[in-house]
């Protein structure tokens, strides 16, 4: 940065400022106070005790295979994809939009207008990295399962992650600026051109979003968030939608939206092949640590949720100007034929699979119908959610508005591990199979409650 | 019985003369009026046409009509029965388009009339075929293959005019159609709605084009704000 171009956005920065003092610093170390308390107060104390629930011995051993390897790199693989994901829809670089509109969109370079916005990102994620190392190892050695020396290793390693996850984060944000404008000859591609590479329209789009979204998150209209960080469909316009009687359009409505939308399509199967073959493994023994049936649950039901847009895109609709012949309810069913037919396919494979490496009976895919119809109840209650209710927003703030997002998935989380846990601890899986059952018909139930409300309320 | 909804609509327009009749219907909301008591009846292959300036409860009266919102006083019957959006006669026989529609945004403009034209029970009468037809009608065809969030504000609306214009009713209820089409396009609009009526179809229509109302309007009620 020139000393000219450092003078100018000094100015510019007081100018914004009006006649207040500068801040910023207090402002950026605050978070970090916070997170060092927290971490601290909350994080190791929870670290150390998953831990110990895992089994520590069972831990060390499983860590250090080539199976507990491949998880533990997939687990991360899958995380910085995630990352880079994010990055298109929100990346590290978003100053607030008139800053954007009066700072960044002038003859300035934007390394030097955008630079403080990378280096705030960068930094946030690599000291969240070393916190999150650091938590980690001493979670680790605390509850025994490790050496309290492993600590310098997590720490250092979580650093490392954190700066990986900074350079994944700005690359998906500058995929997302390249599909507006390509490099050109004065702008060369490369990390070190990266801020100059940002777009005015991605920038503008991404602190208009920022807005939206947090405006969204704040007021407990979280569609509004999700329908505004979604990306636009533009795959396989010319397939074209087949008629047929009304329940069966509406699947095959659902089928051409999967085909649309490959990203959430795949995702979908990877997470719902891998929670499927957690459940039934999961029955196998009854030493089996309950976090496998809790882990696989999630899995299972972010699988299930990747199928389910047709569901909650009906949802959306809620209380505009009807054009459908069916009702709003039977609408709703039948939004559930392809992702419960998806997820008992994927089982139905999934378990030949595991059939035929020995590691479960055939049998055990029918644990798996009683999940589907659990997920089918948690993503009815999910889509149909609506808008948070007042309450809320009362004292107790952001605990009452996670519990009430969490609502559906906590509902599959402790219906499904509870049962499963039970039946692979019982000589008669059976019993639990009918309990299962009929937990799942009551979540179900709750699902039909919160449709039944949204569409008298529409 | 989905198969026949088609049918229905078409027995209720056949079978009430008198069709859709609201009786000083108004609305309130604590003390603020949003509608004075208005009388509207219509007769099958009748327009009826609310005029009235903005604010003065056009939206609100048509509304009351489709069923969709009770009225505070006052009462509206289809065929003698009191309106409810949420009976299947009330939805069979009002097709009606206040406020922008819900859109899937993974689906065609195409397939969102195939999609509406299915679930009316209509599949043995070629939903694809009548789905291109209504784009043509309404000169979209050259955007059958785009997505709603690839079109202009007067395209929308548009494509709005088709997902209520491809699904049979008895009865139509616009509110302002005309919004942003420009002057051809508020012409073929017109001449759609004016074939519909020769078809026998019922129309209520908010409207604030002159030219339009002086076509389409056998009966035009002027509303008073409150």
């Amino acid at each position: 940065m020139s000393r000219a171009d450092q003078q100018r956005l000094t100015q510019v920065r007081a100018a914004a400022r009006g006649n207040r003092t500068d801040t910023s610093r207090g402002d950026a170390l605050y978070p970090v106070y916070v997170a060092v308390i927290a971490a601290g107060a909350y994080g190791i104390p929870a670290a150390q005790q998953l831990f110990r629930s895992l089994d520590g011995r069972w831990l060390a051993d499983e860590a250090l295979t080539p199976a507990g390897l491949i998880v533990a790199v997939t687990l991360t693989v899958g995380l910085l994809a995630l990352i880079r994901f994010v990055g298109r829809v929100h990346g590290p670089v978003v100053p607030p939009l008139p800053y954007v509109e009066m700072v960044v969109a002038s003859p300035m370079p934007r390394k030097v207008t955008l630079g403080r916005q990378w280096r705030l990102s960068q930094g946030g994620s690599v000291f969240g990295g070393l916190l999150l190392g650091a938590t980690t190892g001493a979670g680790l050695a605390i509850a025994g399962v490790a050496s309290p020396a492993l600590l310098l290793s997590t720490t250092v390693g979580g650093g490392l992650l954190g700066v990986l996850v900074a350079e994944l984060w700005l690359l998906g944000q500058l995929q997302a600026s390249s599909q507006v404008f390509k490099p050109g000859p004065r702008l060369p591609r490369g990390r070190r051109n990266a801020l100059a590479l940002l777009d005015i329209t991605s920038l503008r789009r991404q602190a208009a979003s920022n807005v939206t979204i947090g405006g969204a998150v704040l007021a407990g209209d979280l569609r509004t968030a999700r329908l505004d960080a979604a990306r636009p469909t533009t795959h396989a316009r010319k397939a074209r939608l087949k008629t047929g009687r009304p329940l069966v359009v509406i699947a095959r409505r659902d089928l051409l939206g999967l085909r649309r939308a490959p990203g959430s399509t795949l995702y979908g199967l990877g997470f719902a092949a891998a929670g499927s073959a957690g459940l039934m493994l999961s029955l196998q023994s009854p030493h089996t640590p309950t976090v496998a049936p809790l882990l696989s649950l999630v899995l299972a039901y972010l699988g299930f949720g990747a199928w389910c847009e047709g569901l909650r895109l009906h949802a959306d609709n809620s209380g505009t100007s009807r054009m459908l012949g069916l009702p709003y309810r039977d609408t709703a069913w039948a939004h559930l034929i392809v992702p419960v037919s998806a997820w008992v396919l994927t089982s139905v494979v999934v378990n030949a699979v595991l059939s035929l490496a020995g590691l479960a009976p055939g049998v055990a895919f029918l644990w798996n119908l009683g999940i589907a119809v659990l997920l089918a109840g948690s993503h009815l209650m999910a889509s149909f959610r609506g808008i948070a209710p007042v309450g809320v927003f009362g004292p107790a703030g952001m605990p009452s508005m996670i519990f009430w997002y969490a609502r559906p998935l906590l509902a599959t989380l402790v219906v499904g591990t509870a049962m499963t846990a039970w039946a692979a601890r019982i000589p008669v899986p059976w019993v639990a199979f009918s309990w299962l059952l009929l937990l799942a018909a009551g979540v179900v139930g709750w699902g039909l409650a919160l449709v039944g409300k949204r569409d008298k309320r529409s | 019985m989905l198969g026949s909804r088609g049918d229905t609509a078409a027995a209720v327009s056949r079978t009430t003369g008198g069709l859709l009749r609201a009786t000083g219907v108004g609305k309130k909301i604590d003390e603020a009026v949003l509608l004075l008591p208005t009388d509207v009846e219509l007769a099958a292959a009748q327009c009826v046409v609310l005029r009235g300036p903005n604010g003065s409860g056009k939206t609100t009266l048509l509304r009351i009509l489709a069923g969709t919102m009770p009225p505070s006083e006052g009462e509206v019957t289809l065929g003698g029965a009191p309106v409810d959006e949420r009976q299947d006669s009330t939805r069979t026989a009002i097709a009606a388009l206040i406020g922008a529609p819900a859109t899937y945004r993974d689906l065609t403009l195409v397939d969102h009339l195939v999609l509406i034209d299915s679930t009316w029970g209509r599949v043995g009468e070629r939903a694809e075929q009548r789905s291109d037809e209504i784009l043509e009608l309404l000169e979209i065809d050259h955007l059958a293959e785009r997505f709603p969030h690839e079109l202009s504000s007067g395209q929308q609306q548009l494509f709005h005019l088709a997902m209520v214009l491809v699904r049979p009713c008895s009865i139509l209820i616009l509110d302002e159609p005309e919004q942003r089409l420009d002057t051809d396009k508020r012409e073929l609009l017109t001449e759609i709605l004016l074939d519909r009526k020769d078809e026998g179809c019922a129309l209520v229509v908010a409207c604030h084009d002159p030219a339009m109302t002086e076509e389409l309007a056998d009966v035009i009620v002027d509303i008073q704000p409150a």
